[in-house]
């Protein structure tokens, strides 16, 4: 793998040039709340220090809320007018590895039967600038799913912090490449030694599971009262689904304008509410809260491996860092694991 | 904490309630989550600390509670506040629950953090129910707590003092972030709607999109269902994962119900609910 140098300040000069040439680049927010459109280079949060943000990135390829038609209403027929759907160029910037997969990761469902063009029109110009992490707590896990504090996968360019001052960046894909060409005058060489030294150096978050031992059991314990267990605290909030990087479940409602026209949009949603399965004739299969957080573990850990052989979960712990009644998601997995 | 534990355990043995809820350890010691002990043994798991935050009552209203006989709950007297609230309200039966009221001495704002002045929520800095208003136990001792400014009340006055302009600007920066997960009507012990007027659809009266115009609508709906009838445990301001402040709107709308009506949410099984109440007497100079 190519490897350059990349000093901190050089990082603003590429950033903004990246805004002047139209790439929309999007980074951390200083308040770890969310992510945002840099604007200029003092915007910029490239740490690998720093916890994930309370919600993922994946609002700006997957959007919280957006129209997909536009209707009229005529006597007798509609008129219908399609969105525009400007082709983005998009550039995350500082994503660490539980972030960075999280574009391919989703991209598997949008693409499997229906071509969802929101998404691809966004994800597919959309370059992933990866971080190293140096981060960790009790609720990290992405080693049991996979993933890394070190791993490049998922990156298109990825940045190693060498010191305060300089990272190393790691030339990881084609489109990586193709997408820094025109930056060169930005980059040194590198030296691999030393940053392979440093990412050696990174402590890995312990394995708490082992996901196909995990997925094997939840095909033979649909019943098992442990999702029961968490149903009894689990508030349906719906937080940690809204948090999470691979999250993509959505809900299409028809909003209204005036009398004859409005449009139809795509709002986020989550398995966690009551809504979510209630039928229209008020039968509901999953009327338990219990019910409800089976479903969101055997859909990262069981039923997204069976049909995409992918983990729909990378291990960020978002979800349980910002649960208000602390369950913890490595915990119940964990827990299965035990079972197993 | 072994009063506690001893104390749950006599009630769960002798069968005066069916059920504890309370708090156990989380995945760190400086974290707890609800728990429903319903054994002896489940009992021996019960804590009580400043990293208690989450609001019990919130469980009270639950269905599979209402069936179960007496319950029994481990409350700080902010708790009991959205206890007295719903009992009035009368979504519990104050025969249905057995109040372990605990002497408190602080919580933290959020979890994960360490108990200090700089991190004690908010919401404890000028309590006045640090023992609980209304018990069956009382558990515990109050020690000194820790002080800090109130910078939540230096910002509401701050927005007080803003033009209506100035104001919309700083709610529509808040709100944008709003996802609509409605974690905060989730963890609210008083928004126990079986159907929420957001969940409507046959009309809509909220539209569901996370868009200026759905965000305002809900949140400010939220607080207006809320006006008299919050407790203030701000809950909902720490569920939120977009750290929206609706803290502030509650507590606004919790001072204009003291000082146009003389009412606090929450604080005796005497005083009527404020919005259920029809009083000669009531101040009419808002309605222009």
């Amino acid at each position: 793998m190519e490897e350059k140098i990349i000093s901190l300040d050089n990082l603003s000069f590429f950033v903004n040039d990246l805004i002047k040439d139209n790439h929309i680049v999007i980074g951390q927010d200083s308040k770890e709340i969310n992510w945002k459109r840099i604007t200029g280079a003092k915007d910029i949060v490239v740490n690998s220090k720093n916890i994930p943000s309370n919600i993922s990135y994946k609002e700006f390829v997957f959007a919280k809320t957006e129209p997909i038609i536009y209707y009229k209403n005529k006597k007798d027929e509609f008129d219908i007018v399609e969105p525009a759907l400007p082709r983005q160029k998009l550039v995350f910037l500082g994503a660490k590895p539980c972030d960075a997969r999280s574009i391919e990761i989703m991209s598997k469902v949008f693409n499997w039967d229906y071509k969802d063009k929101f998404f691809n029109e966004r994800a597919e110009g959309s370059i992933v600038i990866g971080v190293a992490c140096n981060y960790q707590d009790k609720f990290c896990f992405c080693t049991s799913v996979g993933l890394s504090p070190v791993t490049e996968k998922g990156s298109d360019l990825f940045l190693v912090p060498l010191d305060e001052k300089n990272f190393a960046l790691q030339i990881v894909t084609e489109r990586g490449k193709e997408f820094i060409q025109p930056y060169q005058k930005y980059l040194s060489d590198g030296n691999q030694a030393k940053s392979k030294e440093i990412l050696s150096k990174i402590k890995n978050p312990e394995k708490r599971f082992e996901t196909s031992k995990v997925s094997e059991w939840l095909t033979n314990n649909f019943e098992h009262k442990i999702f029961d267990n968490v149903g009894d605290i689990c508030v349906g909030c719906g937080q940690c689904a809204f948090a999470c990087p691979v999250c993509h479940c959505f809900d299409i409602v028809d909003e209204e304008c005036d009398y004859s026209s409005g449009r139809r949009m795509k709002n986020w949603d989550a398995c966690q509410f009551g809504l979510f399965t209630l039928h229209g004739s008020g039968h509901n299969p999953r009327e338990t809260q219990g019910k409800r957080y089976r479903q969101r573990i055997a859909h990262k850990f069981k039923y997204y491996q069976d049909k995409f052989d992918e983990v729909l979960c990378t291990g960020c712990g978002r979800c349980s860092r910002g649960c208000p009644v602390g369950i913890d998601i490595a915990e119940v997995v964990a827990e299965i694991n035990s079972l197993a | 904490m072994n009063e506690l534990r001893a104390k749950a355990k006599e009630l769960l043995t002798n069968g005066t309630v069916k059920v504890v809820i309370g708090y156990i350890e989380s995945t760190t010691p400086d974290r707890t989550k609800p728990f429903i002990a319903r054994t002896a043994e489940d009992a021996e798991k019960l804590v009580f600390n400043k990293y208690c935050v989450n609001n019990l009552a919130l469980y009270l209203t639950r269905k599979e509670f209402r069936r179960t006989g007496v319950v029994g709950i481990v409350a700080k007297g902010c708790d009991v506040k959205a206890i007295v609230q719903l009992i009035q309200e009368n979504q519990v039966n104050k025969d249905d629950v057995y109040i372990i009221g605990m002497n408190c001495n602080g919580v933290v704002s959020e979890l994960g953090q360490d108990f200090s002045a700089e991190t004690i929520a908010t919401k404890c800095l000028n309590c006045s129910v640090r023992t609980p208003l209304l018990y069956h136990t009382l558990l515990g001792t109050l020690e000194d707590l820790p002080k800090r400014e109130d910078k939540n009340f230096v910002l509401m006055q701050k927005l007080d003092a803003m033009s209506a302009g100035e104001r919309w600007d700083f709610w529509e920066d808040e709100f944008e972030r709003c996802v609509k997960c409605y974690a905060c009507r989730q963890a609210c012990p008083l928004c126990y709607c079986e159907r929420c007027i957001a969940d409507k659809t046959v009309p809509r009266w909220i539209e569901s999109s996370a868009h200026t115009r759905g965000n305002f609508s809900w949140n400010i709906i939220r607080a207006f269902h809320l006006a008299g009838r919050c407790i203030g445990c701000n809950e909902c301001e720490r569920a939120c994962p977009a750290e929206i402040p609706l803290s502030l709107l509650n507590r606004k709308m919790g001072m204009v119900a003291k000082k146009e009506f003389d009412f606090v949410a929450g604080m005796g099984l005497d005083t009527p609910t404020l919005v259920g109440t029809y009083n000669l007497n009531d101040n009419e100079d808002f309605i222009k």
